[in-house]
């Protein structure tokens, strides 16, 4: 019995993430990581457990509670020890959409003139002019109405600081560490996912008394 | 008498714990220091970072209160300029960090790739704009 047991078990880890194309059908191999014996693995790795229809929108929860009974219709009793998360997001992927370039040119320069005035108003609110006179007479002894001697330098060093903070010139890294746009990309990611995995899977909520 | 100056002093001490521990407060918000440790990998040396803020806060305290005059050549300005922009560089990264905005601009737009480009916008924006400021939008 002990052996039946080792030989009839299949641990089921789900992927994270799925991208598919629209009338892709999801094989249990493509859903997830399975380790099983051989002969056993050869009956249930091409199994469909899902196939993407008209009808789906971009984001499918594939929950293992579904593809349980798939593998144990196939294949009898066995064994199977789920392992990390218990479901899976599947993409679909429609007809790729380029970025168009003139809205990209559109938000640059938004961006640029948002940065450029942010600035401005920044400088004006906390009289930077009237500290940079007083510095320049601090040091010099002299006065000057645009000591732009400290100022260009000053201007200089503003983009060198968020690129320092931002860990990236262009494509080039300095370091090889995520920098904190990357890590905050994620977080939004993950956060999404989470969403997603509650309120796309229809399993996971259910009320009793329909009030 | 005495109790006057007792006074006066008590609430000059006060406003400077609370000054300086707001503007601690603000720095440890926003993250500038951990991450320029991160990046130059020195983390031992964070207690020495942590004085270098305090002396720079008081000596920037004894220059606006005082009248100090040095009397050192003009050229000392260009490096003092530089660090001074970076500062607020660092500072200027971190918020649009912390507000988030790129994430969510990135994801409405579908542009993840191209997010670096984005954020040159901003980069250049902020260079462009103060330039422009300093060389042309004040004029007294």
């Amino acid at each position: 019995m002990g052996v039946n047991e080792v030989e009839n078990t299949i641990y089921i880890r789900m992927r994270h993430r799925l991208q598919v194309r629209p009338h892709d059908s999801i094989k249990l191999q493509d859903v997830a990581q399975l380790i099983a014996e051989d002969s056993l693995l050869e009956k249930v790795k091409n199994s469909i457990v899902y196939k993407v229809s008209e009808k789906d929108q971009n984001i499918i929860i594939l929950d293992v509670m579904k593809v349980i009974p798939i593998l144990t219709n196939g294949v009898g009793q066995i064994n199977i020890e789920i392992i990390g998360p218990t479901q899976t997001i599947i993409e679909v992927v429609y007809k790729k959409i380029g970025v168009s370039i003139p809205l990209f040119i559109l938000i640059w320069l938004l961006l640029f003139f948002g940065a450029a005035l942010a600035i401005m108003n920044f400088h004006e609110d906390v009289s930077m002019q009237a500290v940079h006179q007083r510095i320049f007479k601090i040091i010099t002894g002299k006065q000057s109405v645009k000591p732009l001697i400290l100022q260009i330098p000053y201007s200089l060093g503003l983009g060198l600081g968020m690129i320092l903070f931002f860990n990236h010139v262009f494509k080039k890294r300095l370091n090889e560490e995520p920098s904190p746009l990357e890590v905050e990309m994620f977080n939004y990611q993950q956060d999404l996912d989470r969403y997603v995995i509650i309120n796309e899977n229809e399993e996971s909520m259910k009320r009793l008394h329909d009030h | 008498m005495i109790i006057n100056i007792v006074f006066t002093i008590f609430i000059g001490l006060a406003g400077g714990i609370a000054v300086g521990s707001g503007f601690v407060a603000f720095l440890t918000v926003l993250g500038i220091i951990p991450r320029l440790t991160q990046l130059t990998k020195t983390m031992k040396m964070i207690h020495w970072y942590e004085w270098s803020v305090v002396f720079g806060a008081v000596a920037g305290t004894i220059a606006s209160l005082r009248d100090p005059i040095l009397y050192l050549p003009s050229l000392l300005l260009i490096p003092l300029g530089l660090a001074a922009g970076v500062f607020v560089g660092l500072l200027a990264a971190a918020l649009t960090e912390v507000l988030n905005v790129f994430p969510i601009l990135a994801k409405r737009v579908r542009i993840e790739d191209k997010i670096m480009i984005l954020m040159m916008a901003f980069v250049f924006g902020k260079i462009f704009g103060s330039l422009f400021h300093w060389m042309y939008f004040v004029n007294e």
